[in-house]
């Protein structure tokens, strides 16, 4: 240990330092990092965090190689370094060396996969074509289904295509369901029971997104095309034996219900599909709209027993929600917040929708869904569209700040099930962009809650820990939202808000970018930490405890936190929000 | 008081620092230097290797107390072999030289130098001292004068140290507390954006 230390240097490099540089000069000694962190990058995008005992400058140090990547120290970093000799000399013993050959693989790996796949696990961005395994198997256009149901049986398949244009698709749930159901017998058409146009995706779309676009489609069977061509098919079933708790193997439970007393449980189960997804590398807008997709087909199940129980409705409608539903924005069984339209203003369509409405809400409390504290269900916000109308012209013609607070989250509408288009509300929504006040007061609005910030840059703890929902995701939803509708988007995910935003120049590019990657760090973070309260039988809030993050992770919040101050004070500056009554 | 030895202070990292750190059998006058710790910075950077620790033999064995063992774990056997007083302030004093002496909480270290120095007839040396108990106060200041309800950075080397962000390290050991005291004056050095000596001493 004496030659350890004799070697031993201790370097002091402020924040935003270079301390290595890619393809600079090679590294001349082993680094430690005693306190702080570095980030190793490759033109400019952060590759890999390394934080307190974690070591770096070795893989240039052992293959005489430039450095592979910068590394830059994040915040006040102090390193313990070693010459060269001395780390040579170490490497004498076998389990040093060991140690730092293994992490040279490692490195190593990252370094060729951050320029592909992003550090996204594996398995769930693999192309989705890679789970093909054999051709696919079409029958001719004119054959009936007996004829079609023996192709598959000889298959061994449980569906085929259909020649010729548009491509259909047979599967065993349509003979089960729309011929032998239907009293139908083998010589039936196979054109009249098909499904056409098929729903394809690329054979190169990752799985997840695959998963997710069966999930929202509601199939169970995907046709994948190369070069305009099939090339194959996945079912839901290869989905599920990749993982059991699967979005999809969920969907297929949603889809048995006959009675909403038979979705008790489904909360727990929608929490091991986060989990899961959490776990499988995915981005919390990802788990948030494979989780939101599922909830849409869970209230579309309820709205069509309702109906079954209640008779057609005797006006179009829709049902809507909004708030981080309407964003799909959720992760875990949120508060609901929805509302029911419809089309025709008459007494009857009022009985009606109101107690359809009591179905759904009850159905979706058995689900699992807590009822909304701020009573914005549909139970109390079903009214026909004439009244929907004027409600969101008095926010935008005649904005009051207090109500403004609470009825933001309604521009977050989203329908998930009816026939009854709601554009005159999006045209409402549009002409926003020309009221500088209602834009100004619901930019004030955004001001509301405010990163728990000193002006020594750290960050304050309450008792409890520190809301990040206060302190950084509801800032950056209410902030995406003006810029939204200032640039006339009809976007409602936080993500595709900014980036409609910075399109239209309403916010900088980099302002954008910056707001999402504290976003999507947050959101994470937050799923993260409820999934752990869930575990520990606790109900999950919106608060973290400092000492249960890593010092890494503490920075990183520290650094979102500091981008949404930012944030604010430009939106703050831009809407002159000081000069509102 | 010292005089300013340079015409112009040079930039912080062109001179060489020495951190100290003494162990004694206690606080008071009578109390006896037990061990000696000292980390070079020199360039900007801490030169661990160079470092120069040793323990004291003492003059008197019986004034060793149990609580002073509890709290420095220095064995009386250990203290047998040591150099004796004389020869290890000459290790110190060949050292600190020209050097800029840094110090956590200085003026106690410092009276047990003079303290020796003075009894074993030799003249003080009289170095230049950098406090980072002082630099705290002065970053403390300057954070209140933001933000008016702060309380003070602590003054005790770990807690002002956690206050910094800097991980624990072993505690009342004279080397180990020197090295902590050599990086709480590198985080304090930037924070403070402090560039040359003078600003250290003012």
């Amino acid at each position: 240990m004496s030659r350890v230390e004799r070697g031993l240097e201790i370097t002091f490099y402020p924040d935003g330092s270079k301390v290595l540089e890619r393809s600079g000069p090679k590294s001349q000694h082993l680094y430690l990092i005693r306190k702080g962190g570095v980030r190793l990058e490759r033109d400019g995008q952060p590759i890999l965090h390394l934080e307190e005992g974690e070591a770096f400058g070795y893989p240039s140090l052992l293959s005489q190689d430039a450095p592979a990547f910068d590394v830059v120290a994040e915040e006040d970093l102090l390193v313990y370094r070693w010459p060269r000799e001395v780390f040579q000399k170490l490497l004498e013993y076998s389990a040093f060396a060991e140690f730092f050959t293994r992490g040279l693989a490692e490195r190593l790996r990252l370094a060729t996969r951050a320029e592909g796949l992003g550090m996204v696990n594996l398995d769930l961005a693999l192309p989705v074509g890679e789970l093909i395994t054999r051709p696919p198997v079409f029958v001719p256009r004119p054959s009936t289904i007996g004829e079609a149901a023996q192709v598959m049986r000889s298959h061994q398949i449980s569906s085929v295509l259909v020649e010729g244009e548009p491509l259909g698709i047979l599967t065993d749930r349509d003979l089960r369901n729309r011929v032998l159901a239907a009293g139908k017998g083998p010589e039936t058409p196979l054109v009249e029971i098909m499904s056409t146009p098929v729903k394809t995706l690329p054979a190169s779309t990752p799985l997840f997104e695959a998963l997710s676009f069966m999930v929202s489609q509601g199939i169970h069977h995907l046709p994948l095309e190369q070069d305009g061509k099939i090339i194959g098919l996945v079912t839901d079933t290869v989905f599920m034996r990749q993982q059991t708790k699967s979005p999809l193997y969920l969907l297929r439970r949603l889809e048995r219900t006959r009675n909403p007393s038979d979705l008790a449980g489904y909360g727990t189960e929608l929490t091991g599909v986060a989990e899961s997804l959490l776990s499988g590398g995915l981005g919390a807008s990802e788990i948030g709209r494979s989780v939101s997709s599922l909830n849409d087909q869970l209230i579309r199940i309820l709205l069509r027993l309702g109906e079954d129980r209640l008779g057609p409705p005797p006006s179009a409608y829709s049902w809507i929600v909004f708030g981080s539903e309407g964003r799909m924005e959720q992760a875990l069984l949120t508060d609901q917040d929805n509302a029911l339209i419809y089309e025709v203003d008459s007494p009857e369509a009022a009985a009606y929708f109101e107690q359809l409405a009591q179905l759904v809400v009850e159905g979706l409390i058995q689900a699992g869904f807590p009822p909304c504290p701020g009573g914005y269900m549909a139970i109390n916000w079903c009214k026909p569209i004439s009244e929907w109308e004027q409600l969101f012209q008095s926010w935008i013609e005649v904005p009051k700040p207090q109500e403004l607070l609470e009825a933001q989250i309604f521009f977050d509408f989203r329908a998930v099930h009816g026939q009854l288009s709601l554009e005159p509300l999006e045209r409402v929504l549009a002409s926003s962009a020309d009221r500088g006040i209602f834009l100004a007061q619901l930019a004030r609005a955004s001001l509301q809650f405010r990163p728990p910030i000193g002006f020594f840059r750290q960050i304050k703890e309450d008792d409890g820990g520190v809301d990040i929902k206060k302190g950084g995701i509801a800032p950056i939803v209410s902030l995406a939202r003006v810029y939204a509708l200032e640039a006339r988007s009809q976007a409602r995910a936080t993500l595709e808000r900014l980036q409609a935003a910075a399109r239209e120049n309403k916010l900088s590019q980099d302002g954008a970018e910056t707001l999402m990657e504290a976003f999507g760090f947050l959101m994470r973070l937050r799923l993260r930490e409820q999934l752990a309260s869930l575990g520990r039988n606790e109900a999950p809030g919106n608060k973290v405890l400092l000492e249960r993050l890593s010092p890494l992770e503490r920075r990183h919040l520290k650094e979102a936190f500091l981008q949404v101050r930012e944030m604010q004070e430009a939106m703050s500056n831009r809407f002159h929000t000081d000069r509102l009554g | 008081m010292n005089l300013w030895p340079f015409s112009k202070s040079p930039a912080w990292n062109e001179v060489n620092y020495w951190a100290l750190d003494l162990e004694t059998s206690g606080l008071s006058p009578s109390d006896q230097i037990l061990s000696v710790g000292m980390v070079p910075i020199r360039h900007g950077r801490i030169e661990y290797g160079a470092h120069y620790y040793s323990l004291v033999h003492p003059v008197r064995f019986d004034a060793l107390s149990a609580e002073g063992i509890k709290a420095h774990h220095i064995l009386p056997r250990e203290l047998e072999s040591a150099p004796p007083l004389g020869q290890v302030l000459d290790e110190i004093q060949q050292r600190i030289g020209d050097n800029i002496l840094l110090l956590h909480y200085g003026s106690v270290d410092l009276g047990f130098l003079q303290r020796s120095f003075k009894a074993l007839g030799r003249p003080w040396i009289k170095p230049l001292v950098v406090d980072t108990v002082l630099l705290l106060a002065r970053l403390g200041e300057r954070r209140r004068q933001l933000e008016p309800h702060t309380k003070p950075f602590p003054t005790g080397l770990a807690a002002a140290r956690a206050a910094l962000g800097l991980p624990g390290h072993i505690e009342h050991h004279a080397l180990w507390d020197a090295l902590a005291t050599a990086e709480l004056f590198l985080v304090l050095r930037n924070q403070l954006r402090a560039r040359t000596l003078r600003q250290f001493v003012r």
